[in-house]
């Protein structure tokens, strides 16, 4: 892991405009990712994750959906302030994004060599055995069996694992820099999860890509990712390396979100703990800390204003009352 | 070996035997029909015993040849007029299948083209292309026909002209709803994420994905089309009316129907044959180009 800045986010607002509501589904998020390096974004479902990585990839659903507000400069260009026709310049070869659900993102009326070589084609205009050629690599890479013969295969003839590889595949394809895995993993069952991030730790080694990983589950995270990022109601509340997340957590969140995870080091009677309540309505956010409403340890002053960042150690910063 | 084991063994067996032996007919039939009609239009003149138009007014109403009192000459019988009704059916597959076809492939093109642009595109330009489709359903068809013909003078093109002006709405809406349900698919997004174009995901992933109910509603349209075309000819707005029209003699016995039902029964199973086969012949193809039934 080299100590080079591949992606940086400062103070990036999305919103959704809708007929009833704004809902600001990202509320001024400000990250890094290194080359190599895999940051996890963990957070509840709606906390504003998935729609941090479609940002990312300028690809928010719209008229609706839109950035106002902050800068994603990536390898020194700021993304936000690209035309349409840049932007797709980028996407695929530079950044690549794998989605959720292997079963529905493979097009169904082609072969999986089809649509691997498509964006080989698209980004690097080659002569067609060379795209082959390109597309059994990245097959390879992925570690899926007897490429030459995957490759004439419809995706419905595939198990959801391979499937999700095949995904892979078309999302390295293309050698990009930065990858953004939104819980590419919660589809599969647990022995296929376990090989699919082992497997893509190997492909981070071997080109170097740095990988944002989205996830709700921190067991994930511990096994793939060296930072992380917890999100809460469109904010990131605490970023940490991992190995000090899991033993110092700073944050009532963090700290409850771990406790409610199971393990192995716990009495078996020992209940898992759980966080009390809802996430607010994105619509309707309370004045000062957005966790207040769900803290344990809330103070007067959770409630009327909202915490400022707050670094606590090397590459670790909180947003809470609590640490000052 | 046990007898459950034979058994999973016959239906193996018999899975295998039946797909090599049926695996073809439903396609051979339809074709066979279908191309012999559009060899017959093409050599209808070589074919017909008889010129369509001519008459002989001695011959009127003769039954088919096979019948009672049937005139060996005219296998099918004859008109009012006295023309033979199968010279008349042999011609009569060039209008109604050019027409047919070249109304289908119109519609469909610019339905195809408009429902996908409005269905993916969405927001603004999917309402304004929407309402000019539901002014186009909502318009009497025959009414506007009967309008171009009069002033454009009744003729091929006009029907031809006519018929397309309203047809392409029902593939508009199909294909629009087709486009708009694929739009949400991951697939759609992962092109997006490879970094493909609007117009590139709009004919590479929307496109093939609407091919199969668009197979479908155009087999379906044939007979449409040859009905909607022998309205037209009946009211008089068609193919003027020397030249012969399956839709235009069908029309033509009404009259005659409980006397000489041959000069309607005759082109009717043309028709029926035409429909049937592009009903079959669309099964079959919507079957080819779904991936997961290939393998059977």
């Amino acid at each position: 892991m080299s100590n080079n800045i591949i992606l940086q986010v400062e103070d990036l607002h999305t919103a959704f405009f809708t007929r009833k509501a704004v809902i600001r589904a990202v509320d001024g998020v400000s990250f890094f990712v290194r080359e190599g390096e895999t940051l996890g974004i963990v957070g509840e479902s709606g906390c504003g994750k998935t729609v941090t990585g479609l940002s990312l990839m300028r690809l928010l659903p719209e008229p609706s959906g839109r950035i106002i507000g902050g800068k994603i400069i990536f390898d020194g260009r700021n993304l936000v302030e690209l035309d349409k026709q840049q932007m797709r310049a980028y996407r695929g070869k530079m950044i690549s994004m794998i989605l959720q659900d292997p079963m529905t993102s493979l097009n169904p009326v082609y072969t999986i060599g089809d649509q691997i070589s498509e964006s080989v084609k698209l980004h690097q205009g080659l002569p067609d055995d060379m795209v082959e050629k390109e597309v059994i690599s990245a097959l390879r890479l992925l570690k899926i069996p007897a490429p030459e013969q995957r490759l004439n295969d419809y995706p419905f003839q595939l198990s959801g694992g391979m499937r999700q590889r095949v995904v892979g595949a078309i999302a390295m394809s293309c050698h990009p820099r930065l990858l953004i895995a939104d819980e590419p993993t919660t589809a599969l069952d647990a022995t296929i999860q376990a090989q699919y991030i082992a497997l893509f730790k190997d492909i981070q080694q071997k080109t170097n890509v740095g990988i944002i990983f989205i996830t709700h589950d921190f067991g994930v995270v511990a096994n793939m990712c060296q930072r992380v990022a917890v999100m809460y109601a469109g904010k990131i509340v605490e970023t940490a390396p991992t190995s000090v997340i899991f033993k110092a957590p700073r944050h009532p969140y963090t700290a409850a979100l771990i406790n409610s995870v199971p393990r192995l080091d716990r009495s078996k009677d020992d209940r898992l703990d759980s966080i009390e309540g809802q996430p607010p309505s994105m619509a309707n956010l309370p004045p000062g800390c957005r966790f207040a409403p769900r803290c344990t340890v809330v103070q007067d002053i959770c409630r009327k204003q909202e915490p400022p960042e707050v670094k606590v150690g090397d590459e670790h910063s909180v947003s809470c009352w609590r640490v000052n | 070996m046990s007898i459950e084991r034979k058994k999973a063994d016959d239906i193996v067996k018999g899975f295998k035997k039946r797909r090599t032996a049926t695996l073809q007919w439903n396609f051979l039939i339809p074709v066979a029909v279908l191309s012999l009609l559009v060899l017959t239009a093409i050599f209808a003149p070589w074919l017909a015993p008889y010129p369509p138009t001519q008459t002989s007014l001695t011959e009127r109403l003769a039954p088919p040849s096979f019948m009672e009192g049937g005139n060996p000459a005219y296998f099918l019988g004859t008109d009012t007029l006295g023309r033979d009704i199968l010279s008349r059916v042999i011609f009569g597959a060039r209008v109604s299948l050019s027409v047919s076809l070249l109304v289908i492939l119109i519609t469909a093109s610019v339905g195809t083209l408009i429902g996908i642009i409005a269905g993916y595109t969405g927001g603004r330009i999917d309402a304004i292309l929407m309402r000019i489709t539901d002014i186009s359903l909502s318009f009497p068809a025959i009414l506007i026909a009967l309008l171009l013909a009069v002033i454009l003078g009744p003729s091929f093109g006009t029907v031809v002209l006519a018929l397309s002006l309203f047809g392409w709405a029902g593939y508009a809406r199909l294909v629009r709803g087709e486009s708009l349900r694929l739009r949400q698919a991951d697939f759609v997004s992962q092109a997006r994420i490879t970094g493909s174009s609007s117009m590139r995901i709009m004919t590479r992933h929307i496109f093939p994905n609407v091919i199969n109910p668009l197979i479908v509603i155009s087999t379906l349209q044939i007979g449409m089309v040859i009905l909607a075309e022998s309205a037209l000819s009946y009211l008089g707005a068609g193919i003027p009316p020397t030249t012969p029209s399956w839709g235009a003699m069908v029309s033509d016995g009404r009259n005659f129907i409980d006397v000489a039902w041959w000069i309607s029964f005759f082109p009717g199973v043309a028709i029926g044959l035409v429909v049937l086969s592009g009903n079959f012949l669309g099964d079959w193809l919507r079957d080819k180009l779904d991936p997961r039934l290939r393998q059977l």
